[in-house]
């Protein structure tokens, strides 16, 4: 079975930056190690060098793209060899082939013997969950460790509870150093994006409610913003990245765009500790009507589901598409790369339609300040675990920290107003993209077991707009989106037999009714459908994850 | 006529009279050691490499955790079967796995043979050769550029559209959808599956022809009489094969071509198993789909090579 | 007994007119068929040869490269992995198939007698195998672990030394070949050996030249058994370069860097430019062997 990532996790790999404003602004600079053993109760100060006598580990972690384009392991990146200078401690890296640490995974388990780390997302790839990998054995349990070792991410996670909860077992158990994403601006990476030169020639502001929104995609349908003379022009689009795997209709219009306006997601959130299922509220069959009649009307896209990524750039770059739902980089930056100098082309963020003028967004996409990638574990083959934890420990602490998120000081950054400031190097080498530059330094832009630091992506977004769409994107209040639940593997498996079944069937009808091919009855006949096809067990599934989250021990 | 007396010896008859048997066998060995000494690397290949793993086919049958392993994974007996037999789809799963593959055996099978006897014709050879060069080279081309065409050409404003000044949604229509499929796949394959067909015409002695136009024969006489009994028995095995192959409709290309307008059709065993596994990486679950379209498809072979033993004399064994 | 070549002897007849329409026809319908079957690689040739961002803004079909240039070739061939790329898989090509064509010709040989014992059941037993097997787990640990094959090149060829298709497809060739011709050299004292050497396979080159390509070619685009034994991106074969330099180009796609746009697309032209590098060797070497199954030059067997 293949396991390529889906779309969510595709989407939080690319682009997103900036780490640990918290954690910088927190300790006072140049206070160095002796700072972070006051705060920590019993932690002993870590001391650099780690080791007097040399010391190699091994270490499996994914292949990042940015990376392989022009390094063979991540030994070569500049943070990794400036560790190993402090710390005395080597690490052999071993990688996947790119996309594949899923399959790897599964036969590195099998295999009985380990690496001394595994960097990987325990979270939502690991069979089972991270739970169940600590019960069989394959990796320890580090709070002692944390608590005795490791001064800097213990300090982290005591200031930062919330992040704690999400990190830990639902037994409070760390089984991973982990990534966290610090700022509510690395969090967002989606939204909408509009044409505003559009907007400017037909003399319109950018919409807020819904009703605004169907006045400006009529607007664009009818009154031919493109000027060439044909109704050609697309109002709303978008690309479903692999249709049917929860890209496809779910994805469509990419997590709560328009749907969150009526306060309700498209498939799994909570509303104060109870955790709901979009279909089943009647505000799901008045975004759907409203859709149904959008389509109609032609202000949508016509073969909005048979879209691929390659047709949807076609359509964007012919001045086809007036508003769709896009990322900051592989959106609004690419096309404005592509488009540059050509017309008067300018895609602008927009936020999130409301149900009433002035009302704040209820619901647009944010993933959790862990996403679960790039956290690190201690296997039980490893022979040197309080070594191993030290130098773990390191990335969180301030100097870790600018050395994870910006690299080697004076080459890849420099400090400018006590601000680390990324080099002209990294941002402005004439054939090798930033994003590849500041991976030779760095893991900054990816992830890792280290606090991201924001302005890492306040630097990456260099455009104006994209920098707006930092802002505009988390307007949302996102109070009912769903924390990173875990459930046990009877559960998984129940809920994947129940949920690929009703997934299929949504999938279905939601596209027939909103292409028109069925009456919206069919969709009132799925609602009703579902009690039998088992969403009751599969909320009740959920709701007993979400308790078991909201209990863990803070 | 002797009964079988194992069930092996049902489908796989070693034909021996009872009596005798050890004679039998080892003067069978002495005649011909060569033979089994050729035979031998190939049987230990298979034996260490394909049947040495099989062990692993229990994984069906449990709930498979890597770090236990194979052998320390609880059993859950038909647990994993149930799951997949009580899908709701269950029954559209095995008939669009089958329409597709019906429909591929029927225009799909005979196409490369057509094409190998229509070259086979051709009488200036520099034009032959280019013919069959040219025709193989779509299979080369990845599927991934092969479907992004597709979706290219049958959008609403792409070419076929165009062409014909109509306005249908292809990509988008369950009706169209195994016709897409299944000819996109001849379209690409045909010249590459007609390889086989072609060197089992160059193997055909050509005295046979020589002596066929001496007995005044037009070519089309030459080919009934002539080529097809030749290429026959090539046909026959691959047919059978394929009738083993009836249940395994892969899941690589229709997760590009499809969507959910298109499920009514599109959906198959492999791609509804590959959702799945988004939802749960579940070894045994793969694994106990995997074993059920075996077991169907060897079913089916089986009885193909019977059917074919009496009909035709040619048969796998 | 022995094969020559015979140049060879027209018998001319009068063609009806029947005949002359579906010769007629049949090159008609052929040029057409090439035509169609053609375009997928016309494509991709223009469009490895393309510039990227015009590339994106293209639709519908290509007659030409847009803007002419090598970018997405520099891009590929610059990878410092490409050469050893190359050089593993030549080295698993060559290897690999003399292995395959020399295991598969002993046993469709051996399976194609037709007075051994136990030949039905050896069918049996290896058809067997072509349907069940035990999942990628099992191989992994017997191939990479037990047998120690991991992060070698072995592991590439050694677990797939036989292709079940292709020994079937031999044993059929094999048992096509007229018993006289076999009766004739054990009269003269040949044993199994000899006959398989001097006699079956040079009358069945056909075969072996189909058995060449498919093995060989199936070598040369194999990447799944490098993605799961390979560790050492210096062992890497080609395809699996191919794909890391695609896959990275693509997310490269991803972008912020406005400054560069075109730089950004290039991901796609990448795309078609690894299909024509890892296509263009099999096109060069195909020649040679199409020649021998496309029947021109009459090679057969004299009788006695």
């Amino acid at each position: 079975m293949d396991r390529r990532l889906d779309r969510r996790e595709f989407l939080r790999v690319m682009g997103i930056s900036a780490g640990a404003a918290a954690l910088a602004a927190c300790a006072p600079s140049g206070a160095g190690p002796a700072a972070s053993a006051a705060a920590g109760a019993s932690a002993e100060p870590l001391t650099l060098p780690i080791v007097s006598a040399p010391l190699s580990l091994s270490y499996w972690c994914p292949m990042s793209s940015n990376v392989a384009a022009t390094m063979k392991t991540f030994g070569e990146i500049g943070a990794y060899k400036e560790l190993e200078k402090r710390t005395g401690i080597h690490l052999s890296f071993q990688h996947p082939p790119l996309n594949q640490e899923v399959e790897q995974f599964n036969l590195l388990s099998a295999s009985g013997t380990y690496p001394d780390v595994v960097e990987f997302n325990w979270l939502s790839n690991a069979p089972g969950g991270p739970a169940r990998f600590l019960r069989d054995g394959m990796i320890i349990r580090l709070n002692d460790h944390i608590d005795k070792y490791a001064p800097n991410v213990k300090k982290v996670l005591a200031d930062h509870p919330e992040w704690r909860k999400q990190i830990i077992t639902d037994e409070g158990d760390i089984y991973a150093f982990p990534f966290i994403r610090s700022d509510v601006k690395l969090l967002v990476s989606t939204g909408l994006a509009m044409r505003q030169d559009w907007l400017d020639k037909l003399g319109l502001k950018a919409p807020t409610t819904l009703d605004e929104w169907r006045t400006v995609l009529k607007a664009f349908k009818e009154r031919d913003p493109n000027g060439n003379g044909k109704s050609d022009e697309i109002p709303l689009s978008t690309w479903a990245s692999s249709p049917g795997s929860g890209g496809g209709s779910r994805g469509a219009f990419s997590r709560y765009s328009f749907i969150g306006a009526w306060g309700i997601g498209q498939d799994w959130y909570q509303e104060k500790g109870a955790v709901k299922y979009g279909p089943l509220q009647p505000e799901f069959r008045e975004f759907l009507t409203m859709m149904v009649a959008w389509y109609k009307e032609g202000l949508i896209d016509a073969d909005v589901f048979a879209t691929t990524q390659n047709t949807f750039d076609a359509k964007v770059t012919n001045n086809l598409v007036g508003a769709a739902s896009m990322q900051g980089g592989n959106g609004i930056g690419k096309y404005a790369g592509l488009m540059a100098g050509k017309g008067t082309f300018k895609l602008v963020p927009v936020q999130q339609p409301t149900l009433k003028a002035g009302e704040r967004p209820l619901l647009g996409g944010r993933d959790n300040n862990y996403p679960g990638q790039g956290a690190a574990a201690i296997t039980s083959s490893n022979k040197r675990v309080v070594e191993t934890v030290k130098m773990l420990d390191y990335a969180y602490s301030p100097e870790g920290s600018l050395l994870f998120n910006f690299g080697i000081e004076g080459t890849s950054y420099t400090m400018v107003n006590g601000s680390p400031t990324y080099t002209d190097l990294v941002m402005r080498d004439p054939q090798i993209p930033s994003a590849q530059m500041i991976s030779r330094f760095a893991r900054g832009n990816f992830n890792g077991p280290f606090v991201q630091d924001v302005r890492y992506i306040t630097q990456y977004y260099e455009l104006p707009e994209q920098k707006k769409a930092l802002d505009v994107w988390t307007l949302p209040v996102n109070d009912k989106l769903l924390p990173p639940i875990t459930v046990t593997q009877d559960e998984s498996k129940k809920f994947a037999t129940t949920m690929s079944d009703i997934n299929t069937r949504f999938d279905e009808v939601f596209t027939r009714v909103w292409s028109g091919k069925a009456p919206i009855d069919e969709w009132d006949g799925f609602v009703k459908a579902l009690p039998g096809m088992g969403i009751n067990d599969a909320i009740k599934i959920q709701q007993t994850a979400l308790d078991r989250y909201n209990k863990r021990p803070g | 006529m002797r009964t079988a007396t194992t069930s092996l010896e049902i489908i796989a008859p070693l034909n021996l009279p009872k009596k005798g048997r050890w004679q039998t066998i080892s003067r069978d060995f002495r005649r011909n050691k060569h033979v089994y000494l050729m035979l031998l690397p190939v049987l230990l290949y298979y034996l260490i490499f394909h049947y040495g793993p099989m062990y692993g086919a229990v994984i069906a049958f449990e709930d498979f955790n890597p770090i236990k392993g194979v052998f320390g994974s609880t059993w859950v007996g038909l647990q994993n079967f149930q799951d997949f037999f009580s899908s709701v789809y269950f029954g559209r799963l095995i008939f669009n796995t089958v329409a597709i593959s019906v429909l591929d055996l029927v225009f799909g099978f005979p196409a490369p043979i057509i094409l190998a006897l229509l070259i086979n014709e051709l009488r200036w050879n520099p034009f032959k050769r280019l013919v069959q060069t040219v025709t193989y080279l779509p299979h080369f081309v990845s599927v991934v550029v092969v479907v992004g065409m597709m979706v290219d050409f049958f959008a609403r404003d792409g070419l076929v559209n165009q062409l014909f000044a109509t306005n249908v949604a292809y990509m988008q229509s369950a009706e169209w959808f195994r016709q897409l499929f299944v000819g996109s796949g001849i379209w690409q394959h045909v010249g590459w599956l007609s390889i086989v067909y072609l060197a089992a015409i160059a193997t055909i002695d050509p005295q046979l022809y020589d002596a066929a136009k001496v007995d005044g024969a037009d070519r089309f006489r030459q080919m009934w009489h002539i080529t097809i009994p030749g290429i026959l028995p090539t046909v026959v095995i691959l047919l059978i094969l394929r009738m083993g192959m009836l249940m395994s409709v892969g899941y690589e290309k229709i997760i590009l071509m499809y969507n959910p307008l298109t499920y009514e059709t599109a959906d198959v065993i492999s791609t509804y198993v590959f959702r799945r596994g988004i939802l749960q990486a579940d070894f045994s679950f793969s694994a106990a789909v995997g074993l059920f379209n075996s077991a169907i498809n060897f079913a089916l072979l089986i009885g193909a090579n019977r059917i074919s033993r009496r009909l035709s004399g040619h048969s796998l064994w | 007994m022995v094969a020559t070549a015979l140049r060879p002897r027209r018998i001319r007849h009068k063609e009806s007119s029947g005949e002359r329409l579906f010769g007629f026809g049949t090159v008609l319908f052929l040029v057409a068929l090439m035509g169609v079957t053609i375009y997928p690689l016309i494509y991709v040739l223009f469009a490895s040869l393309s510039n990227a961002a015009e590339l994106t803004q293209h639709r519908g079909l290509l007659f030409a490269p847009l803007s002419f240039t090598f970018e997405a070739y520099r891009r590929v061939l610059e990878n410092p992995l490409i050469l050893t790329g190359y050089r593993n898989t030549l080295f698993i090509v060559i290897v690999g198939t003399a292995l395959n064509v020399f295991l598969t010709a002993l046993g469709a040989y051996a399976l194609s007698r037709r007075n051994v014992l136990l030949r039905n059941p050896a069918m049996f037993f290896i058809v067997f195998t072509m349907f069940f097997s035990g999942g990628l787990i099992p191989t992994y640990l017997l191939v990479g672990q037990t047998l120690h094959l991991q992060n070698t090149l072995w592991a590439l060829i050694i677990p797939g030394a036989v292709q079940t298709l292709n020994l079937i497809i031999m044993r059929t060739a094999f048992q096509g070949v007229p018993v006289a011709l076999e009766e004739a050299a054990r009269i003269d004292g040949a044993n199994d050996w000899t006959i398989l050497f001097r006699i079956f396979l040079p009358l069945s080159w056909p075969v072996v030249a189909v058995m060449i390509l498919f093995y060989g070619v199936a070598h040369w685009n194999s990447f799944f058994s490098a993605l799961v034994y390979i560790r050492e991106r210096d062992l890497y074969p080609l395809q699996l370069v191919l794909r890391e330099i695609l896959i990275s180009s693509n997310v490269q796609n991803m972008a912020t860097d406005v400054s560069s746009g075109d730089v950004l697309a290039i991901g796609e032209t990448i795309k078609y430019a690894t299909i024509i590098v890892a296509t263009l060797p099999i096109l060069l070497v195909y020649p040679y062997l199409q020649r021998y199954f496309v029947k021109g030059v009459t090679i057969g067997a004299i009788k006695e």
